[in-house]
């Protein structure tokens, strides 16, 4: 899941990054309205954390411009205004929560799954496909009943792949959603974290999970 | 209640007051006119007491006892219509009479006889005379040093008593109607003069710090509840004003202390979600320490300016060498400088210059100027700081001997027109991010502010964008 945090304090921006990849998270980092608005309108991501005191373009503004385009990207506000009309005013103009700071960082992590869960019409915090389990509050993967350890990128793979299944999913799109802004997509990269991946979850278990499509990418099926 | 209200007390002491006046005029009236008409039927009776007397000295045979109006009406042309006449000798027997008392006489009484007789005249009023009151004087005659008579003249006193006691009668009813109708009409008046007041109490009543922008209808005119009303008014509009300055202020407080709490608690939470190196806790406690840091500028700063706003912040005066501390706080900064390697340097061609004034705050407006100068410089741009006389040539009486001008110059990213007017405000930044960055807590030109003022000087700016700022820091001379 990729997430992208517009937020001008440096340090704040810095934590949040660092507290989300540790989650599994790929995050790109923007510090100002004009930059962050940018980054949105240029990459498709799976949330967005915007503060709303923002240099160059004001923080609604961007929210603002961003519903304009059409983009339903969940969007998480977080800010230090809260009143009770800061609040309706950054409700209404179309961003789906609200945190205000200080917040606790658990609280920050919940409200995030509860926000992508949402976009996903899931109600349970536990991706299931076949036997496969991914539960993305404990990040607990099992097949077949047996715990499955996988590193964070590996993770963040398979958690796209369950969210996606039947679907096919192009290189392009995988490093979208998994890699942050930084990554170049024309490595060979992804090909090589699917091989780890599929050593993890389809090697010792039948029937296989991840399909090649040659020429295009891949795909995850529910039987 | 209703007792203790303005609107009752003014009425009871309306009508007490309009009570005494009435009642003291109409006992007055009454009195007065009781005694005047009671004097009047006296002296008429005197005089024809007098008269008869006189008539009757004369030959005794034009008096005979009986009919006498005839020989009275003949000799004096006067008929005294409604009045009995009586006379009697020295010894109390009935002589002559007047026709109305054809088959009775006046009543005398033993001591009227008696002070008759000692030459006394008496005036008497009997209702011993059938239903009528009577008033009747009693004359002796005197004739060569002996009474030879005593003439009684009488008058019915009914129509005197009858006026009277219409006249009471009236005052009976109109003074009580009277006072009744003032009451009402001062309840009226009452009301009218105080309904203001109600009104300004009501809305007193619905002003709470939630909606001071709630004011009193004015009234026309100018009248003293008119300007009570405009005080009021104004009086709610200036605590309308504080409270807007406290509420903005307040949530920038809030919001300057909530970045630094964010980012410990955050730093912290995230740290502790898993087993750390020892160097990535080392980084976090110190940016911890930046942080806590951070925040103890902003709450000295802040404390200290909430004294000032109650004036509690007292300035030690005393002779100050601007150009010694200059060179104390240059040598302080010169570090900050360096590691930019900005040219800092002092120009004081003015020789010593001396003001009154707080050693401490003096220092710390040079230092924050020339901080701030430093910081928003960009590297190996340079800062200049110079002391500067202006002696007034022309000085009225009262004026200061002339100004001494703290100038500091820098080659900086300079300060926005629409900014430049604002930036001695509490917490407002031009550029939140590289103010935080350089560690500043927004209020520091508030305080340089606050210093300049307290001592009598001003403080302004003067910047173009990317070419650089200066401050200006106008002082009083001190004199000698």
């Amino acid at each position: 899941m990729r997430i992208l945090v517009i937020e001008d304090e440096k340090k704040v921006a810095t934590f949040i990054k660092k507290g989300l990849e540790e989650e599994h998270y790929a995050v790109d980092t923007a510090y100002d309205g004009e930059e962050g608005l940018y980054l949105a309108e240029s990459n498709e991501y799976d949330l967005i954390v915007l503060d709303l005191m923002l240099p160059k373009i004001e923080g609604l503004e961007v929210l603002k411009r961003i519903r304009g385009k059409k983009n339903a990207t969940p969007v998480l506000v977080l800010t230090a205004k809260n009143t009770v009309e800061d609040i309706v005013k950054g409700l209404d103009a179309g961003c789906d929560d609200y945190l205000t700071k200080p917040f606790a960082f658990v609280e920050f992590l919940a409200r995030i799954r509860a926000l992508l869960r949402r976009e996903n019409k899931e109600k349970e915090p536990l991706l299931q496909i076949a036997d496969l389990t991914l539960s993305l509050v404990t990040h607990k993967v099992t097949r077949q009943e047996k715990e499955i350890e996988l590193t964070s990128k590996e993770y963040a793979l398979l958690e796209y792949f369950m969210r996606n299944p039947d679907k096919v999913l192009t290189r392009t799109m995988i490093s979208e959603h998994v890699w942050d802004y930084h990554f170049d997509s024309m490595t060979n990269v992804i090909d090589v974290y699917v091989n780890y991946l599929r050593k993890k979850i389809d090697k010792d278990f039948e029937p296989k999970l991840i399909h090649t499509l040659r020429g295009i990418g891949y795909m995850m099926k529910r039987a | 209640m209703i007792f203790q209200s303005l609107r009752f007390k003014l009425t009871v002491w309306y009508v007490l007051i309009l009570a005494v006046l009435l009642v003291s005029f109409s006992s007055f009236l009454y009195f007065t006119l009781s005694n005047m008409l009671y004097r009047s039927v006296d002296n008429k009776l005197r005089s024809l007491a007098g008269l008869i007397a006189s008539e009757s000295s004369s030959p005794l045979s034009t008096f005979g006892f009986g009919d006498m109006e005839q020989p009275l009406g003949a000799s004096t042309n006067l008929k005294p219509i409604g009045k009995f006449i009586q006379v009697l000798d020295e010894s109390g027997r009935i002589g002559q009479k007047s026709d109305n008392l054809k088959n009775v006489q006046l009543p005398i009484s033993l001591n009227t006889l008696r002070n008759a007789s000692n030459g006394l005249i008496t005036f008497e009023t009997s209702r011993s005379f059938g239903n009528t009151p009577l008033r009747i004087v009693t004359l002796p005659v005197i004739e060569g040093n002996q009474i030879s008579r005593i003439v009684q003249v009488a008058s019915s006193l009914e129509d005197v008593e009858d006026a009277l006691h219409n006249l009471f009668v009236i005052l009976l009813i109109t003074v009580p109607s009277a006072l009744v109708l003032a009451s009402l009409g001062g309840q009226f008046l009452a009301n009218k003069a105080l309904k203001p007041v109600d009104d300004i109490t009501q809305t007193a009543h619905r002003i709470t710090s939630q909606n001071l922008n709630q004011r009193i209808k004015l009234l026309k005119g100018r009248d003293e509840i008119s300007r009570l009303i405009e005080t009021f008014n104004e009086m709610i509009s200036r605590l309308d004003k504080s409270f807007q300055q406290i509420k903005q202020f307040s949530s920038d407080a809030s919001h300057e202390l909530k970045t630094p709490l964010t980012i410990l608690r955050g730093e912290v939470e995230v740290a502790l979600r898993k087993e750390r190196a020892v160097q990535e806790y080392e980084q976090i406690l110190r940016s911890n320490l930046e942080e806590i840091n951070r925040m103890s500028t902003i709450v000295e700063d802040l404390l200290l300016l909430s004294k000032t706003d109650m004036d509690a912040v007292p300035l030690h005066r005393g002779p100050v060498h601007l150009t010694e501390i200059l060179h104390d706080v240059v040598g302080q900064v010169g570090i900050l400088a360096q590691a930019k390697q900005i040219h800092l340097q002092t120009v004081n061609s003015d020789g010593d210059i001396t003001v009154l004034g707080d050693d401490l705050r003096l220092r710390q407006l040079l230092l924050n100027l020339i901080e701030n100068g430093i910081k928003y410089t960009p590297e190996k741009g340079s800062v200049s700081v110079s002391l500067r006389k202006e002696v007034n040539a022309v000085r009225a009486a009262g004026e200061h001997a002339g100004f001494v001008k703290i100038i500091v110059s820098d080659t900086g990213i300079g300060i926005d027109k629409k900014d430049q007017e604002k930036i001695f405000d509490r917490f407002y930044r031009v550029d939140k991010a590289r103010s935080r960055e350089q560690g500043g807590s927004g209020l520091g030109l508030s305080i340089s502010k606050w210093i300049a003022e307290a001592h009598q000087g001003d403080i302004s700016v003067e910047s173009e964008l990317e070419k650089g700022s200066t401050f200006i820091v106008k002082l009083p001379m001190a004199v000698f």
